[in-house]
């Protein structure tokens, strides 16, 4: 038998009990839309959870931190932190030091005419390109620089005040006037002579004890997700830093129960190749003990929330789908029990097994079809009305409430025939044990 | 081309068995137009039900040219039935949802012939029968006798070898049935098919050369052109008859005796009462 002719008998047979078919089909369509739906809920959830972790930042960044671990990791030593870069799909790993034992002012102009707080940050000289900062102006530091070469945050100029004026004319703020013009700072990071100056309080007053020139090359790029040294911040390559702070604890004559031994840090971070890496290497490194924090981890956490939340939606929806199957096995049984003397007759005249079979299948998939066509362009409809009138409710039009992506129309679409077919079986399967000695009893 | 062995079938109803055929041995030649007659319960259409391998019998064979029937699977009787068998019905058992030339090529959609080619045999077999004008008619439109016309045009369109018929013309008035048989004699004859027929009208068998009298499971007389065939039959079936003749009897003398013995029993009942309510009274 050929599948249009098998699909034409079956179409005709559904046309023939008009009402049945279409209450039937009815209940499809408010399984389909109940699945649809709540799915399309789950995925709108899904993407808000997506926009908010795209304002977290690099995807491919670990934190390691060793802090928690009950001492059993080594300390996080250059050593340390170097091996990182030995577990496949690491590109770059560097420590993240902040000094703990000073804190640094910046001074140029005559007589440190402009001063400005500095946040320093220590950084592998050849991470930082790898580490994700961004030139704004300028260039990175390469290997024939000298030393204390460092790079600045984005609004490192108008870190500086006037000394000699007194607020608010002291400052330059980074807000663009009315024409959408940056005021101009005091300071030309990039061709001013800086220095950075280490003062304490002591008995006497305030008293420097270090002050070293640094060499501004590059300007980077504001990078949220990287933190407050790309806003207004220097970033010195961490063996320059180690060595000053170092020497100012000689100047200043501060013990600490590190000395003698190897520097360590507090904090690594380690860069992946590929988001996807990012996982195996996060359970590589915590398995040395260490602590990590990702942003990946948290998504991926996030995001098995909003599969979770998903399928307790689907799972609801699919109630009513249950429901409609039930109703299609229904319709199916009654079919075959009212056309029992068809099909002894078609029996008779020689008509396969397998095309009975299939003909009441592709009656009961045909329903399934027809229901899921409906019910998903009813879901679009519901999922506009949603979204407009819900999105005014809340005030916030911009987040969806609903979404019906492409996939999730043709699993729908698939969901609803497959229904169909799975509950024509039982039905289809008794169609085919009819005997042909039913075509002649006459009742 | 259509030999019968033996054939037996046994119905269980509820705790009883109740032999529908006993033991038929009968052999049809090609071409030949055969009418198998009997009365209501009969079992000639136990008979043609089981020779058209609707029915699987008790015991026995059934070969239709050449093929064993009576032991092929569901499978292989469709497509036997596709290729070798045509069927006409007493209630004619059109697709109500089809047309008339759908409903004569329905059999050849089963072999997966394209539409145009079935379509333009069977409005040529339609037309043959004098059905020009109800081509596209429905069954629900058209006449009983207008509505087996188009039943024996299906029946006949596969080409087949053998036709069976049950009772076909059983719904249609007497002129009609005329008519109807009058086609089927000529069609099968021009197109030299074997056609075996159910009816329990004697006087419609009379048309057929070949004529197959059954009675109480057996074949009780066989005719070709009024010449018995088998009288090794009759001679079973009528030890078959005095057999059951004379259990009849014997179930008679039992049901006598019984009868006799329970009036007996109320008798000394009552004796016994009596006597009982003589002492009473004294």
């Amino acid at each position: 038998m050929k599948i249009s002719d098998l699909l034409r008998l079956s179409f005709d047979n559904l046309k023939r009990r008009k009402g049945r078919t279409i209450l039937t089909v009815l209940g499809v369509i408010i399984g389909t839309c109940s699945i649809v739906m709540m799915v399309s809920i789950g995925v709108a959830l899904d993407k808000s959870f997506d926009d908010m972790m795209g304002n977290m930042g690099d995807l491919t960044l670990i934190e390691v931190y060793n802090w928690g671990s009950n001492g059993e990791a080594e300390p996080l030593t250059d050593e340390v932190v170097n091996k990182f870069m030995e577990i496949p799909g690491v590109k770059v790993s560097t420590p993240l030091y902040t000094p703990r034992h000073f804190n640094a002012t910046l001074a140029t102009g005559n007589n440190d005419k402009y001063t400005g707080w500095g946040e320093i940050r220590g950084i592998n000289k050849r991470a930082l390109e790898a580490y994700g900062y961004e030139i704004k102006e300028g260039r990175f530091p390469n290997d024939k620089d000298k030393e204390y070469t460092v790079i600045v945050g984005e609004n490192f100029a108008y870190n500086f005040q006037n000394t000699r004026k007194k607020p608010p004319h002291n400052r330059v703020d980074p807000i663009p006037d009315e024409n959408g013009v940056m005021p101009k700072p005091f300071v030309d990071p990039l061709k001013d002579t800086i220095k950075i100056q280490c003062k304490q309080w002591t008995g006497n007053g305030e008293k420097l004890f270090l002050e070293q020139e640094i060499k501004v090359v590059g300007i980077i790029k504001q990078d949220e997700s990287k933190g407050y040294e790309t806003y207004s911040g220097t970033i010195m390559d961490l063996e320059d830093l180690v060595k000053l702070e170092k020497e100012y604890m000689k100047k200043a004559d501060i013990k600490d129960n590190n000395n003698g031994k190897k520097m360590t840090y507090d904090q690594a971070i380690v860069k992946a190749k590929d988001v996807e890496d990012v996982d195996t290497i996060i359970e590589s490194i915590e398995a040395q003990g260490y602590n990590t924090w990702s942003p990946t981890s948290m998504r991926n956490e996030m995001k098995k929330q909003a599969k979770m939340i998903q399928v307790i939606l689907g799972g609801l929806g699919s109630i009513a789908m249950i429901v409609s199957a039930i109703s299609i096995a229904n319709t199916m049984t009654m079919a075959i029990y009212e056309r029992t003397k068809e099909i002894g007759v078609m029996k008779v005249l020689g008509c396969e097994l397998k095309d009975i079979k299939n003909m009441f299948l592709a009656e009961a998939a045909g329903i399934g079809l027809l229901g899921g066509i409906v019910g998903i362009i009813i879901c679009y409809g519901l999922s506009y009305l949603l979204n407009t009138i819900g999105g005014s409710l809340t005030g916030e039009p911009a987040t969806a409430i609903s979404i019906i992506p492409a996939w999730l129309a043709i699993f729908g679409l698939a969901f609803s025939t497959l229904v169909g077919i799975v509950s024509g079986y039982v039905p289809a399967v008794k169609a085919v044990k009819i005997t042909a000695l039913s075509a002649i009893r006459h009742d | 081309m259509i030999r019968v062995e033996n054939l037996r079938k046994v119905y269980k109803v509820g705790n009883e068995k109740v032999v529908a055929l006993n033991n038929i041995s009968v052999e049809i030649q090609k071409g030949e137009f055969c009418c198998i007659v009997g009365t209501s319960g009969s079992g000639k259409s136990t008979l043609l039900n089981m020779l058209a391998g609707l029915e699987k019998p008790t015991k026995g064979k059934v070969i239709i040219n050449g093929q064993l029937v009576s032991k092929m699977t569901e499978k292989e009787l469709a497509i036997f039935r596709q290729n070798n068998i045509g069927f006409i019905f007493q209630s004619y058992n059109l697709m109500p949802t089809l047309t008339a030339v759908e409903n004569v090529a329905f059999p050849l959609v089963f072999k997966g012939i394209d539409k145009d080619v079935r379509e333009k045999k069977a409005r040529a077999i339609l037309k043959e029968m004098g059905l020009s004008s109800r081509m596209n008619h429905k069954p629900g439109e058209m006449s009983g006798g207008q509505q087996q016309r188009v039943g024996i045009a299906r029946a006949f369109v596969g080409k087949p070898k053998v036709i069976f018929a049950d009772e076909p013309t059983g719904n249609l008035d007497s002129n009609t049935t005329k008519q109807v048989m009058k086609m089927l004699l000529d069609i099968s004859e021009k197109n030299g098919i074997t056609f075996v027929m159910v009816t329990h009208d004697p006087e419609l068998a009379k048309l057929a050369r070949r004529v197959i009298t059954v009675k109480d499971g057996n074949v009780i007389s066989d005719t070709r052109d009024g010449v018995n065939l088998m009288e090794e039959d009759l001679a079973i079936a009528a030890e078959y008859e005095a057999e059951e003749k004379a259990q009849k009897s014997n179930a008679l003398d039992e049901k006598v005796r019984a009868e006799k013995n329970e009036n007996e029993k109320n008798d000394r009942i009552k004796e016994k009462t009596v006597y009982n309510n003589d002492n009473q009274r004294k």
